[in-house]
């Protein structure tokens, strides 16, 4: 199988989500190759999980006041601050076939190539299940996983710096989330890339690149039209509406 | 009335509950958390299945009517399963 890369690149918020769900559309019609992309936020926004609630999940005001976006993701899991220039989000999207069947195996699978990518730059990660990794005990990436008409979509997050400060005054971390990890600190629990070194994020890009692409064929590419169009009319419709981001 | 609970499953995901009951009736149910459930349409079906269920029926049998309809529906639940979503609704309705 030959996968379409699509560099890193920068979009908002309701794009980002937009264009990974014509991708997984897309994919499953044999319209659009699989695909893996890597990209950032602007302007930074939060993202919350399918089946959580973004008044409880969000400090929706802190948002507006300061300028940051929200929006609900298609995949399940938590809720997520992509700084725009703290982290590198990732999308691949693929036949079901090409990963293990079982969603928690594949998580594996698909994780190993961040873990890989990052132990090319010196940082030891290892998988938590369900769908974290850590690195020295912390979260350094967090990811989801949807699967639809056979084909999977899975998208995560790997932190490059913290601004724990501002990422803890716009999500509402819940006591009971943390209880049964045994630590009393939240800021005890993240780390991010360059708590291990003097990395730029561009070499993040490359680490995570390298990590994706290892021993695939693929070609680097961008959107064609009817892609873009796709996600302009999803964007407008689903993911820029209070309707999608509010209904929990 | 309505009440709320919220349940962080070991190993696993955040459920909170939102139930809505009337004369011991569950009436109206809303599961939210941090959790995976495919396909993500179907977890109205799960909520369904356990309005009209009496908040004093056994924790086993609300867990037995969710597996029964996510066995139905092919759902398939990460971080949470039925035995830990009929926790949290106990857990809400004060049992």
């Amino acid at each position: 199988m030959r996968w379409r890369v699509v560099g890193l690149e920068t979009h908002d918020a309701y794009f980002n989500m937009a264009i990974d769900e014509v991708l997984l559309e897309r994919v499953s019609e044999k319209l659009s190759p699989p695909t893996i992309r890597f990209y950032r936020w602007s302007p930074s926004a939060v993202s919350i999980g399918r089946f959580q609630s973004m008044e409880e999940e969000v400090n929706v005001e802190k948002c507006r006041e300061i300028g940051v976006d929200y929006v609900r993701r298609i995949t399940g899991g938590g809720a997520v601050y992509h700084d725009n220039r703290g982290e590198i989000t990732y999308s691949l999207v693929a036949p079901e076939s090409e990963f293990p069947k079982g969603i928690r195996e594949s998580y594996r699978d698909i994780c190993s190539f961040i873990i890989s990518g990052l132990g090319s730059l010196g940082i030891k990660a290892e998988f938590m299940p369900i769908n974290d990794i850590i690195a020295e005990g912390k979260k350094i990436s967090g990811n989801a996983q949807t699967r639809r008409n056979g084909v999977l979509l899975q998208h995560g997050t790997i932190l490059y710096s913290l601004d724990i400060k501002r990422m803890f005054s716009l999500l509402n971390v819940s006591k009971e989330k943390i209880s049964d990890k045994m630590i009393k600190n939240v800021e005890d629990r993240v780390t991010s890339v360059s708590a291990f070194g003097n990395f730029s994020l561009n070499d993040l890009y490359g680490a995570l690149l390298e990590g994706f692409t290892e021993g695939r064929e693929y070609d680097f590419g961008m959107w064609n039209r009817e892609e873009l169009e796709a996600a302009e009319k999803l964007r407008i419709e689903i993911y820029g509406t209070r309707k999608w981001n509010f209904n929990r | 009335m309505e009440c709320k609970s919220k349940y962080k499953v070991p190993g696993g995901k955040l459920i909170e509950i939102r139930l809505v009951h009337e004369n011991g009736t569950v009436v109206s149910l809303k599961i939210i958390g941090d959790f995976f459930l495919l396909p993500e349409e179907k977890l109205g079906l799960i909520e369904k299945s356990v309005e009209g269920m009496k908040i004093n029926a056994d924790e086993i049998d609300i867990a037995s009517k969710i597996a029964e309809v996510a066995s139905d529906g092919k759902i398939e639940m990460i971080g949470i399963d039925p035995a830990s979503i009929a926790k949290a609704v106990k857990m809400a309705v004060g049992a």
